[in-house]
């Protein structure tokens, strides 16, 4: 199994999901920073779910430590952008997938930094 | 819930969700057990998914808190190709005299110990002078954005199954007497493999 390509998967994957359910899930009429701070919730409840569902498969902490930073980081962007009206689902879901990409390949990086240290 | 119920709980369902730790950690756990010696002590066997990962023609005592734990180890101590054996024992009263074992081996054990220090103590004591103490273990990260993250997770965790993410299991081994520590990365500084020497 290559890590190397299924964990960036993941990352995009979980973080666009988590974007388009935020964005279903808030109305555009809420406040920003209401918006921002239930979006970061519902961000950590998918992150237990997303935990359960791939960390049998995938390892619990190589799992676990992208996706705390993904769901806090894209709920909360998602939850604000949300009541942005004039930005579309499809655009917060592209948004967060590439939010959660750049986490997936810092933790990579930072991986590897502290595996084999120069 | 006392840790022994709770791991007869999750016996039936602890190798599915392992399963991923183990194709992830196979290699280094392989390289790391390659010092395993003489007379060995597997702390908290659980399933036995680890018994892949040990050098042949070793004599193992795996002990677990968990009947039903080692009721799912027994076919893979039998595949064993040396001699293997199982016990019913707490760690932090180990039911053997001092200086018995050349080397201790714990797989993520000490995040659930109660008392990780006097469990670790116990370890020391039945190890012989100059025996080896092997750890693959995962510790709280020094990194404050993945330290805040397992701090987070242990509360469910710790409520959960009595693990704990946020333990500084270095420390631990140092405080209850081990010399020339040695320790490894093998994912971000969270999963490690550790060594000390009595």
């Amino acid at each position: 199994m290559n890590f190397k390509i299924i964990d960036p998967l993941i990352g995009a994957g979980s973080g666009a999901i988590i974007a388009f359910t935020v964005s279903q899930i808030i109305p555009a009429n809420w406040n920003m920073f209401l918006a921002m701070a239930a979006g970061g919730g519902i961000g950590m409840i998918l992150k237990f779910v997303f935990l359960l569902l791939l960390a049998p498969f995938f390892g619990a902490f190589e799992v676990m430590i992208p996706l705390s930073i993904i769901a806090m980081s894209v709920g909360m962007l998602s939850g604000m952008a949300s009541t942005n009206g004039s930005v579309t689902d499809g655009c917060i879901s592209v948004t967060g997938g590439l939010v959660g990409l750049a986490v997936s390949v810092v933790v990579y990086f930072s991986n590897k930094n502290l595996t084999h240290p120069q | 819930m006392s840790p022994t119920k709770n791991y007869d709980r999750v016996a039936k369902t602890f190798d599915y969700f392992r399963k991923g730790d183990m194709r992830r950690w196979g290699r280094s756990q392989k390289e790391h057990f390659s010092q395993m010696h003489g007379r060995v002590l597997h702390i908290g066997v659980g399933t036995g998914m680890e018994i892949i990962n040990f050098p042949p023609d070793l004599d193992i005592t795996g002990i677990d808190l968990s009947a039903k734990m080692i009721e799912r180890a027994l076919w893979r101590g039998k595949r064993y190709p040396g001699k293997f054996r199982f016990c019913l024992m707490n760690a932090e009263f180990l039911a053997f005299p001092d200086d018995t074992f050349d080397t201790v081996v714990t797989v993520c054990v000490f995040c659930t110990v109660p008392h990780p220090v006097a469990g670790l103590k116990e370890c020391r004591r039945v190890l012989k002078p100059g025996g080896k103490l092997l750890m693959f273990e995962h510790v709280l990260s020094k990194n404050p954005i993945y330290g805040l993250s397992l701090k987070f997770m242990s509360i469910f965790t710790a409520a959960l199954e009595g693990t704990h993410l946020d333990r500084n299991t270095v420390e631990n081994v140092r405080e209850a007497g081990f010399k020339f520590i040695a320790e490894k990365n093998v994912y971000l500084d969270i999963v490690k493999t550790i060594a000390g020497t009595k």
